[in-house]
């Protein structure tokens, strides 16, 4: 699984100090700072807004939460590329703000451009875990905190607060983790980080580069893993144990609508707006100029590609699962933290190693639409991991035993009794893998064969031409995919009462 | 003595009214006693216990504090300005502040040191001031706990099934531990449990509730010698109830199986109809006793055998009999004994 990643490491550390040297002088610097102020503006705009909807949706009487509740999630659904190509359209310099009033509040082509359409594409994260942990917290702490003496926003800054820290800090890892590997919605609104110009070095051929750039982000991304292993071994003391859910709601009174009213806009602004847009284009594409006459076929392509990866992650997911929870040993646990070290592994980066690797060892599949799903396949594996394992935690290990005591081989009890039991964990894994791999931009972008396009390819070749037009209706059906992993989710983030 | 805790016709009721979860209950906790709120599942001992913290406010009634009114009509202190103490079931240490500043939590200055000091000697935990609530044994924790809800010198603690969490060894040896601690800190203490061993074994006056009002109040000793209640009789420990009539002069009870000694008559008149509780430990297994009856079933508890001993009534209907008899005693089934009845756990009372 890493042994892809680990070529682009080797490759990186063959080539000669000077090279180092130079890029060091040229563009590390530089892009490190892009990068990593980058994620740290969005991890504060997105966790000030994750955090205080969290609250507000679960803890106070703000007027119509239960609805307010799913729909603040919707953003989840819209990938952040198609979400800068709405911006892009609203607030561009040729954009509809720009046309009525003939300046716009935003640059959409800055730092601010980008960390607002990052920040407003990714707070779902933070959002949803938070949401979370504030179910799962004990009434009994805010209780105690009142008995000694503490008032309600006393008990929110010293109680409340430090308890979800740790939820925060899951949830900022992932968005930080996000940052630093998305390529669309940075390179769409021409800004300059690390997976892009890794992007560019790949496209001019120089590897070496490419590698070297790599190598660095790779080492930023452990630093965030490293902290989001230490976040989590700290937040199991955090849960909560005894009566959970909240004795009471805050009663906000007057703030009441001004909340509802930062709420609804921060709806407007993530959810409301791009998906008018997109609606907006779609419809002149499909009922105005047409569809593409080629739709078809590029629907047909991201089908293939991305069933391959589906179906992979799904038999792969299986054994690698099942030996970790019944054999937990230090090869099975390797195992598992290599794959999911995949996760937070750039699309950029997966090409370069995908590329590095087909040509040494796999010369057969080099060129070939494999290529893709092999990408597809390292990248998303850990999400199949993940639902099979979720899964598998509520088999008892006693079905196991009786399968044995009954006469049948560790082998036919993973095949025939476990893998049916999980299966509706494992079906969901490989939804998860269908959608990321169809939205998945950087990797389908430099492995595809020539002429193999599927619809994230079109929707961003279509909309950095501005042809939105033909953009919108593959953006669309994106959308509508990112509806199912949106749904289990929300059915695993569910409100516990 | 003083009154710590005063309530007088409270009412409460959660949604839609239909049952109140209390019905005009009134209870006096005096100073530097321990009161244990004992009864089953849905009696309404919790929420008097929250009720008296001030998570809940009444729909009628009064509940009072020390010198303080904090709930009436017009009258409502929130638990935040009562000054009580807590100790929860499941302990509720704030899992990101050290044991220390667990305990000193929300005290200022000078007096948050020494009080800390002083509260965590008390539970006899200093060596650990610095250790994390995670790193804690179930039985240390809810020594912070209850060192947390005594450092702010309370009015009244407030314990929610304090020992539920814990295993039975240590539930026992918790249930010393906490006693003496309240004894030592001079504590007013209000428990909730519906173990009647916690119960007995902890507390100065037991409160035994049922639906929302009080069913006895006495000290542990009372409660289970002499039962008011069918209710009390079965719930705190088991007892044969049998019907009969008050006869020599108050001394005794004419029941079918024979006349019972009895000291707890409550002074009715001769003939009165009445029940009578008589507890398994009141048997005593003796050749010249006035019963006499076959061995249903013998189980052996160590501390006792438990035999059902079935004899038969005037009116020559069998009766089966709950006694208790030394484990010494070998019993067979389908042995025929004898048995007396002495009056200590004899106890006239009312369905």
């Amino acid at each position: 699984m890493s042994a892809p990643v680990l070529y682009v490491g080797i490759r990186a550390l063959s080539e000669p100090a000077a090279r180092w040297a130079l890029l060091f002088d040229e563009r590390l610097a530089r892009l490190l700072w892009n990068t990593t102020a980058l994620a740290a503006a969005v991890g504060v705009v997105a966790g000030a807004l994750g955090v205080s909807l969290a609250w507000l949706v679960n803890r106070t009487d703000l007027p119509g939460r239960r609805t307010l509740r799913w729909l603040l999630a919707l953003p989840f659904a819209i990938p952040p590329y198609v979400g800068a190509m709405a911006y892009v359209i609203v607030f561009g310099p040729r954009g509809w703000v720009s046309r009525a009033w003939g300046s716009t509040p935003i640059d959409m082509y800055s730092f601010a451009g980008v960390a607002f359409v990052l920040s407003v594409f990714t707070f779902p994260y933070i959002y949803l875990v938070v949401g979370s942990a504030f179910g799962r917290l004990s009434r009994s702490h805010e209780d105690a905190a009142r008995s000694l003496g503490l008032g309600r926003w006393a008990i929110l800054r010293r109680i409340t607060i430090p308890m979800l820290r740790p939820a925060i800090g899951a949830g900022l890892v992932l968005v930080v983790l996000y940052v630093l590997s998305d390529f669309g919605a940075v390179a769409l609104l021409r800004y300059s980080t690390f997976t892009t110009a890794i992007y560019y070095q790949m496209g001019g051929f120089d590897t070496g580069a490419a590698a070297i750039l790599s190598t660095v982000l790779i080492g930023v991304t452990l630093l965030v893993l490293g902290a989001e292993s230490l976040s989590r071994r700290r937040s199991r003391f955090y849960e909560g144990t005894g009566a959970s859910g909240s004795s009471r709601r805050v009663e906000l009174g007057w703030a009441r609508w001004p909340a509802v009213a930062y709420v609804c806009t921060v709806f407007a602004v993530s959810a409301l707006v791009p998906l008018a847009v997109l609606g907006y284009w779609a419809w002149q594409g499909v009922f105005l100029t047409g569809l593409d006459a080629r739709f078809p076929e590029f629907a047909l392509n991201t089908l293939q590609a991305a069933g391959i990866a589906a179906t992979a992650a799904m038999v792969l997911a299986v054994p690698v699962v099942y030996l970790r929870s019944r054999h937990p040993s230090r090869p099975s646990w390797a195992i598992e933290r290599l794959a999911l070290s995949g996760y937070a592994l750039p699309g950029v980066i997966v090409a370069l190693g995908v590329i590095f690797f087909s040509l040494r060892l796999a010369p057969a599949i080099y060129g070939t639409m494999l290529m893709v799903a092999t990408a597809y396949i390292i990248r998303f594996l850990p999400q199949a991991l993940q639902s099979a394992a979720a899964s598998l935690a509520s088999v008892s290990p006693r079905i196991d035993e009786a399968a044995r005591v009954a006469g049948l081989s560790p082998v036919a009890v993973m095949g025939r009794v476990i893998s049916r039991l999980i299966m509706p964990g494992v079906l969901a894994g490989g939804a998860l893998v269908f959608v990321s791999a169809a939205k998945e931009l950087p990797a389908t972008l430099l492995l595809r064969p020539a002429g193999f396009d599927t619809l994230s390819v079109r929707v961003w070749v279509e909309a950095s031409e501005g042809a939105y037009h033909l953009a919108a209706p593959p953006a669309l059906v994106m959308v509508l995919l990112s509806l199912v992993p949106l749904k289990l989710m929300l059915d695993r983030f569910k409100e516990p009462s | 003595m003083t009154a710590a805790i005063v309530l007088s016709n409270v009412v409460k009721s959660y949604d839609g009214g239909r049952q109140a979860a209390v019905d005009g209950l009134s209870l006096v906790v005096e100073r530097g006693r321990i009161v244990t709120l004992l009864g089953p599942s849905g009696c309404g001992k919790t929420t008097t216990l929250r009720l008296i913290a001030g998570f809940e406010r009444p729909d009628a009634g009064s509940v009072r504090l020390g010198p303080r009114t904090v709930a009436d009509e017009g009258t409502w202190v929130p638990a935040e300005s009562r000054g009580v103490g807590m100790v929860f079931q499941e302990h509720a240490l704030f899992p990101h502040l050290s044991v220390a500043r667990n305990v000193a939590f929300n005290l200022k200055g000078a007096r948050a040191r020494t009080k800390t000091a002083e509260m965590l000697d008390l539970v006899g935990l200093s060596d650990l001031a610095d250790r994390m609530p995670h790193q804690l044994s179930g039985g240390q924790q809810q020594r912070v706990a209850l060192a947390r809800a005594l450092a702010h010198d309370p009015v009244v603690v407030l314990l929610d099934e304090p020992f539920s969490s814990l295993d039975a060894d240590l539930r026992a040896q918790m249930r010393t531990e906490v006693r003496r601690i309240l004894k030592d800190a001079g504590a007013t203490a209000v428990l909730v449990s519906h173990d009647q061993r916690d119960a007995l074994a902890i507390s100065d006056t037991i409160v035994v509730m049922r639906d929302g009002t009080i069913e006895q109040a006495g000290p542990p000793r009372e409660i289970y010698q002499f039962p008011h209640t069918r209710f009390v009789a079965e719930f705190v420990g088991t007892s044969n109830v049998l019907s009969g009539t008050i006869s020599g002069s108050g001394s005794s009870v004419e029941t079918p199986v024979g006349t019972i000694p009895c000291m707890h008559t409550h002074g009715l008149l001769d003939h009165t109809e009445v029940l009578v509780s008589i507890r398994p430990d009141s048997f005593e297994i003796d050749e010249t006793g006035a019963l006499e009856g076959t061995v249903v079933s013998a189980v052996y508890a160590g501390t006792s055998t438990d035999v059902t001993m079935r004899v038969t009534d005037a009116a020559g209907a069998p009766v089966d009999l709950l006694v208790h008899a030394h484990p010494e005693r070998e019993l067979v089934i389908g042995q025929r004994i004898r048995a007396r009845v002495l009056p200590d756990f004899v106890a006239v009372i009312e369905e």
